[in-house]
């Protein structure tokens, strides 16, 4: 009676012609040259070093956002191309396979939803993946490279997101993208409606959002144009920067661990393997149990002649869409949105601190972080407000109100600097209150001297007694307000919190901690700071004073 | 915990995640009424089988039953090509699929197992297998849950049309649908819109008046453009309390809730400027639950039911002709005296939608001077429209004819509150749409009808 050898038989199979022709290497002894040969000879594992720094595997560093954004990209490559056998980018077909996979394909629930909230959730994992980069230092040289083409992945994967919103044809997706797509228009010299755009020869059928939308309005072209977008082009460029990405993570080495003289070294099989699956499956089994609880968003198919009210972006761009309250187009949805993505990429050359590199250093990198903080708090407050806060005609409902109780439309808007002024402040809605001929040098001296005081006062001034200061001339002005002009405390006391957080952030922190910066770094640092300072403070004017433009030239549209 | 014991728990609740997921899907909700349906026509065919005497027969019918049994589950649809749907329905309702059940009849009585009510009439006219099911009882043929499929749910704008109201669907196609078998209600409806004036103010497809919006296509309204907060007022029949659900925010539910409550109630608007800059008068549509001269409602909610069937087949969705049942519009009667072809006329253009049914009693006009007035925020909805009874023997043959060719434009009607909203009923300029010589012989009618004794208003 022949026995069964177990060993021997595997033996066999692993030295047989076909098995060795498939995975190189004979049978696994776990010998370190084993481990290594499984990093170096496999071609999935290849960008992995074959060992790592211990620190570097600390679940607490890195929180593995950047592989679950790439788990989560996988994910939706996966469910997408699925899906894609479904989905007829038609507006006859459209609405209806996305109800057949609701009601008629096998798993087609479970693939859509999985698809949709995995995107929702790589949105959140990618921002939370900079944030995490930002607060270690990790984009500090020699990775400056490395968190640009972070900041471009960012950007594709709320433009991915975006344009695989419209796919499903109904109301929520025409809207949102008419909003979002509606910015386009705005843009400065190429969109219709942007300063300039006139001057430059733009209609209505022949800029950017035409270029874009494949017509006048969102419809069948849009439909095909996002779709290409989205299942082919925008993946294929994310491919490739996420190749380049990993590859110079790999290169720049671990930031997590910056070389120290001396230091032992463990094997990346199985050590940070196995960490890299467990997050793998972990991410993989949420998104499936949320996808089976909740079901993607589906409204009433898409109609042109039925605006919902209010109409809303997708949530990652109601941030900006709730900045349209306070600012013209161009400035909300082309200018601050541009800004944020060039400041991000400049963070790494203007930030020339070689301290706080693996750590979270908040004691070493006040300036940045307080900066950074601010900027993302602003942009999630933003979001909240937009999601949250308002309900139809845009008014603000608290979320604890119905929208079913109609709101009073809010009050008139003025101007502070414009043409035809009238010389009376807070009495003359939509009039200007001063002439141009005074805002334009106010504007600029302040833009100015701002732009350069912090560096100019080369002695650290106090800042306890300097915003002990600023509370009490604010609240004198206030005060006056309120004596000479009648105007309510409670606009007071808006101005006093805008004006004293850019009075802190935009002055303070500056002066103390960058005025020895060079002049170019300096500036433009400045520049980006008095940008977020100047967001709050516009909104400080309209929820304060009603003020719709602090100055406005109707001539060349230029509205600030 | 251990790697390896993260690495074997997370791995099993993959597994048993994707088995979560399939299992939901694999028990969807339709495969049980398919299997119950099965059943029953087995049970039903074995019953038959045991009763044979033939044992030829008796054998022929157990095998049939027991094939019954085992038929295979499957999503049944009807993909209906000159309507453009795919009806789903016969999924469930699988006594109304003629390849299951040829005869198309069965005993069950109960949803969704019976056969269709009058199949021979309705599947012989109406074939269901090129008709489909969506074309006449609305609702969401894609859909394959009950809720879904019944329509009332947020994300689908036609619900199923509910008892009678399904003989919309008759009007839809049948022109001579007053005349049709099973379509009385629809019939009783378009009979009451025009006995009580309604085309007066709303026209059909650009007939009729041009007071209010154009029902011609009603049935489509999108819920969208239906305030939320003016939904949540209506009360469902009228009655104090019951509010309508917002499951049943639906087009019917809207029509209904202008007919069965005071709209006043629903669509107050803003007479005092609480919300807006200027003052916006609440609808001027009629309260049609106040009680005629018999001490009635004027409309029963009866009434309101059949006015919103005939609506409800007022769709711009197109239909291709062979579907419709075309008929020329009946000729308009003879008359030899002018008073008789005068009330006609009145009659034909919906006068009655503001001055009540025969000019007897003007109807609410929000803001204009009425009788009773005192408090001006208060008593705005105090404000009537002429009582022609009263006021037209206050005119000349010629002042008459004149006045409805002309109308009176909101501006012109005086306001009982100056600071108060324009009022929202006005008399539109007939001249266009009244002929002259139904224009002489309605103001002889109304002349007629004037009460001498009393002059004025």
């Amino acid at each position: 009676m022949p026995t069964l050898d177990a060993e021997k038989l595997k033996k066999e199979i692993v030295d047989s012609q076909i098995w060795r022709s498939i995975f190189r290497g004979g049978i696994w002894k776990d010998t370190p040259r084993d481990r290594a040969a499984h990093i170096v000879g496999n071609v999935w594992l290849h960008l992995h070093p074959v060992r790592v720094r211990k620190r570097a595997l600390d679940w607490t560093y890195s929180w593995g956002l950047g592989g679950i954004s790439f788990v989560l990209f996988l994910i939706l490559t996966i469910t997408g191309v699925l899906l894609m056998f479904y989905y007829r980018p038609t507006i006859g077909y459209a609405y209806r396979d996305i109800k057949d996979l609701a009601f008629a394909v096998t798993l087609g629930k479970l693939m859509r939803n999985m698809h949709r909230w995995s995107a929702q959730a790589m949105v959140v994992a990618v921002i939370a993946h900079m944030a995490r980069v930002f607060y270690t230092g990790g984009y500090k040289k020699p990775r400056e490279f490395n968190w640009g083409v972070g900041v471009l992945l960012l950007t594709l994967t709320l433009f991915l997101s975006f344009t695989g919103y419209l796919l499903p044809w109904d109301q929520l997706a025409m809207w949102a993208v008419t909003v979002g797509t509606n910015m386009a228009g705005a843009t400065p010299f190429l969109g219709n409606e942007g300063p300039f755009g006139a001057a430059m020869g733009m209609h209505i059928n022949n800029d950017v959002r035409f270029v874009l939308l494949g017509g006048t309005m969102v419809g069948e072209n849009t439909l095909l144009r996002f779709y290409v977008l989205h299942c082919v082009a925008v993946p294929l460029i994310v491919g490739i920067l996420l190749i380049l990405h990993f590859w110079r993570v790999r290169k720049d080495s671990f930031s997590a661990a910056p070389y120290q003289a001396g230091e032992e070294k463990v094997e990346v099989w199985p050590n940070l393997i196995k960490r890299e699956y467990v997050a793998m499956a972990a991410c993989l089994l949420f998104i499936m149990v949320w996808s089976i609880l909740m079901n993607a968003p589906l409204e009433a198919i898409a109609n042109p002649n039925v605006t919902p009210n209010p109409s809303k972006a997708p949530w990652y761009f109601v941030g900006l869409q709730e900045l349209l309250v306070y600012f013209d187009p161009w400035i909300a949805g082309v200018l601050l949105p541009g800004l944020i993505i060039v400041g991000l990429m400049a963070i790494p050359y203007v930030d020339n601190n070689p301290k706080g590199i693996g750590t979270y250093a908040w004691k070493d990198r006040k300036f940045a972080n307080a900066i950074f903080t601010l900027g993302l708090a602003m942009w999630f407050i933003l979001i909240f407000i937009g999601y949250a806060c308002r309900g139809p005609n845009f008014f603000w409902y608290w979320p604890w109100e119905s929208w079913l109780t109609p709101k009073a439309a809010p009050p008139l808007t003025w101007n502070l600097f414009g043409p035809d002024p009238k010389w009376k402040l807070f009495q003359t809605p939509n009039l200007s209150a001063f002439p141009l001929w005074i805002g334009i040098p106010v504007m600029l001296g302040g833009f100015l001297s701002w732009l350069v005081l912090p560096k100019l006062l080369q002695k650290e001034l106090n800042g306890k007694k300097l915003q002990a200061a600023f509370i009490g001339v604010m609240l004198l002005f206030i005060t006056g307000l309120k004596l000479g002009l009648h105007v309510p405390f409670g606009s007071g006391l808006w101005l006093l919190f805008f004006g004293y957080l850019a009075f802190y952030f935009g002055f303070i922190l500056p002066q103390r901690y960058i005025r020895s910066m060079d002049w170019a770094r300096y500036l433009v640092t400045m520049v980006f700071v008095i940008a977020t300072m100047g967001v709050l403070l516009k909104m400080s004017a309209r929820l304060a004073f009603n003020i719709k433009y602090v100055l406005t030239i109707p001539t060349v549209s230029l509205n600030i | 915990m251990s790697y390896k014991t993260w690495f074997v728990a997370l791995n099993v609740a993959l597994v048993g995640a994707f088995a979560w997921a399939y299992a939901r899907d694999y028990n969807a909700q339709w495969k049980t009424y398919q299997r119950n349906y099965y059943n029953m026509a087995a049970d039903a065919l074995q019953k038959q089988s045991d009763a044979a005497s033939n044992p030829d027969d008796k054998a022929k019918l157990h095998k049939e039953a027991v094939a019954m049994r085992e038929t295979p589950l499957e999503i049944k649809q009807i993909i209906t090509k000159d309507l453009g749907r795919v009806d789903r329905c016969t999924t469930c309702h699988v006594g109304m699929d003629e390849y299951v059940n040829p005869t198309m009849t069965n005993d069950f009585t109960q949803n969704p197992y019976k056969s269709h009510p009058d199949v021979a009439a309705m599947n012989g006219n109406h074939n269901f297998q090129k008709y489909g099911c969506t074309v006449c009882h609305l609702g969401q043929g894609l859909a394959t849950t009950v809720k879904d499929a019944h329509g009332f749910v947020h994300n689908w704008e036609q619900p199923l049309l509910q008892g009678k109201m399904v003989e919309a669907s008759c009007a839809r196609c049948h022109q001579d649908f007053e005349h049709l078998k099973g379509a009385e209600v629809a019939a009783e409806g378009k009979k009451l819109f025009y006995e009580h004036g309604c085309q007066g103010c709303h026209s059909i497809k650009g007939v009729g008046g041009v007071v209010s919006v154009d029902l011609g296509d009603i049935a489509d309204k999108p819920l969208e453009r239906i305030a939320g907060y003016n939904f949540s007022r209506i009360l469902v029949d009228g009655q104090p309390g019951h509010y309508l659900p917002e499951s049943q925010w639906t087009v019917v539910n809207w029509i209904l809730g202008h007919l069965t409550n005071d709209p006043m109630n629903v669509i107050p608007n803003d007479p005092l400027a609480k919300f807006n800059k200027e003052p916006v008068a609440p609808t001027g549509m009629p309260n049609f639950t106040e009680p005629d001269a018999t001490g009635k409602r004027e409309l029963s909610v009866d009434d309101a039911h059949a006015i919103a069937t005939w609506l409800m087949s007022q769709t711009d969705e197109p239909i291709p002709y062979q579907y419709i049942v075309f008929q020329k519009p009946a000729p308009e009667p003879h008359f030899t005296s002018a008073v008789a072809h005068g009330k006609f006329v009145f009659e034909k253009y919906g006068c009655a939608g503001c001055h009540g049914l025969h000019g007897t009693k003007g109807r609410r006009n929000f803001n204009a001077l009425g009788p009773g007035q005192v408090n001006p925020e208060t008593d705005m909805d105090k404000g009537r429209e002429p009582t022609l009874v009263d006021v037209v023997g206050t005119f000349t043959h010629d002042e008459l004819v004149a006045k409805i060719s002309n109308g009176v434009p909101a501006s012109a009607i005086s306001r009982f509150n100056p600071n108060g909203p324009v009022t929202p009923l006005y008399m539109p300029a007939w001249k266009d749409k009244i002929k002259p010589n139904e224009l002489n012989d309605l103001a002889t009618y109304l002349l007629s009808i004037a009460k001498q004794q009393n002059v004025g208003f």
